[in-house]
């Protein structure tokens, strides 16, 4: 038997793969963004809820995930137009870790706090490229940045990152050559 | 790509798959324990940033995508009965100040109307402001002797409308002149505001008679009717000199209508009256 509407029904399953795929990516990243678990929960919400709204503009499968991205980021900065929120009050998740040793957790949670006290300019395209796989001219686009600025950024992230965690420079290495 | 420029690159994107980058990448050892190195951080920060989702994460956005389409439904149902609510209300509305901005002329100034329309005021036989004689000498030959006059009549003529009596005055106004025409002996009736064309009008019971006043606004008409009421309550009817009018009987001949420069109607005055 046909459903009553098939379209519909299409349309709904297109969005519950599109939920059920990348949910999980996206939330990592609105928490990376934001800094508060429930506040992320609500932005993937909101998003979600947008991106169905606009489910019969998407053209490009393979384009997916940086459209939803696109519309978190915009969600994002639509509640900083609302309420402005300090960029350093992402909190420290010490989530647990099945797998994880206990040194290793400590790698990690130093990691997390100091990937939370980047700037946002150096977190952003950080998260995106690896969380995201994008590439630096995927970012830049997402951004609204030049390929040369988003390389820039990308390296004093890790840089700071590094430095925070004690790890050596390489171009520090380098010099040494 | 010398060490340098791969350590660069390295640093902004370890994953590069750039021919330059990868050739480097095998051609020099250092650079190649790097690429390792850095392989290694970028895996423990890629674990680090997978924070775990909240469990039950994508039903819960399924629950609130069907939630607010059912929603949607109803707010839609909902706006859609309060748009017909709306729509009727309106349609009520409309067909009051319809009704009531196309409220008929009364009869009376009808009359006076029609007869504006073949008596216009030409500009020249505007006088500022008349010698009061002359206006009490008008009503006078209707029978109605005032006690005062109010200040501000520029033109005054005795004038049929209809099988009434009247004079005619125009008292000149901030906004434009307003005609001002006292009718003897119309019936009393209720006072009423009405349109014609662009003009304002009203009529109002006066003493014996009615006094009609038109112009382009209808803001000083309280202060008109108000000094025409003070002058007629001190004006002594004379009913048993009300002579016939017979204008009434028939179309007034020989008017000639002349229109004023800057474009306000006017003409001769009413033959027949005078």
């Amino acid at each position: 038997m046909k459903p009553v509407n098939a379209a519909m029904s299409s349309r709904q399953d297109q969005f519950e793969a599109l939920v059920r795929g990348h949910s999980t990516d996206l939330y990592r990243y609105a928490y990376w963004l934001c800094g508060q678990e429930a506040l992320a929960q609500d932005l993937v919400q909101d998003t979600f809820l947008r991106a169905w709204r606009a489910l019969d503009r998407l053209r490009e499968v393979s384009a997916v995930k940086a459209w939803l991205i696109t519309i978190l980021r915009r969600e994002h900065a639509r509640l900083f137009e609302r309420k402005p929120m300090p960029s350093d009050d992402i909190d420290d998740l010490d989530l647990p870790d099945p797998q994880a040793t206990p040194e290793r957790s400590t790698e990690e949670s130093r990691l997390r706090q100091a990937m939370a006290s980047l700037e946002p300019k150096y977190r952003e395209p950080l998260v995106l490229q690896v969380l995201g796989g994008f590439s630096c001219s995927e970012i830049a686009e997402q951004l609204g940045l030049g390929e040369a600025a988003v390389m820039t950024q990308l390296f004093r992230a890790r840089q700071k990152l590094k430095g925070q965690l004690g790890l050596e420079d390489p171009l520090a290495e380098v010099s040494e050559l | 790509m010398n060490c340098l420029e791969f350590r660069r690159h390295l640093g902004s994107e370890p994953g590069s798959q750039r021919k330059e980058f990868v050739a480097h990448r095998e051609a020099c050892p250092g650079c190649s324990a790097a690429q390792l190195r850095a392989d290694a951080f970028e895996s423990r920060l890629l674990h680090a940033l997978q924070v775990a989702a909240p469990a039950n994460l994508a039903d819960r956005i399924l629950l609130a995508q069907t939630t607010q389409l059912r929603r949607g439904d109803l707010s839609r149902r909902r706006r859609f009965a309060a748009f017909t609510l709306a729509a009727a209300a309106s349609i009520l509305i409309a067909v009051v100040a319809v009704n009531r901005s196309v409220q008929p002329v009364p009869p009376l100034s009808a009359m006076v109307i029609e007869h504006l329309q073949e008596h216009v005021v030409h500009a020249d036989d505007l006088v500022d402001s008349l010698p009061p004689e002359r206006v009490m000498e008008a009503f006078a030959e209707r029978g109605v002797k005032l006690g005062s006059v109010p200040a501000g009549v520029d033109y005054v003529h005795k004038c049929p409308a209809g099988p009434y009596r009247t004079v005619h005055m125009v008292m000149p106004e901030a906004e434009g002149p307003v005609t001002v025409v006292y009718v003897v002996d119309a019936p009393p009736a209720p006072g009423s505001s009405f349109r014609s064309g662009r003009n304002f009008g009203r009529e109002v019971r006066m003493e014996q008679g009615s006094l009609v006043m038109i112009g382009p606004s209808d803001r000083h008409f309280d202060a008109i009717a108000l000094s025409w009421r003070d002058a007629l309550g001190n004006a002594v009817a004379e009913h048993d000199s009300r002579e016939t009018h017979d204008a009434f009987a028939g179309a007034l001949p020989h008017l000639q209508t002349v229109i004023r420069p800057d474009g306000a109607a006017g003409s001769i005055a009413c033959t027949t009256c005078r």
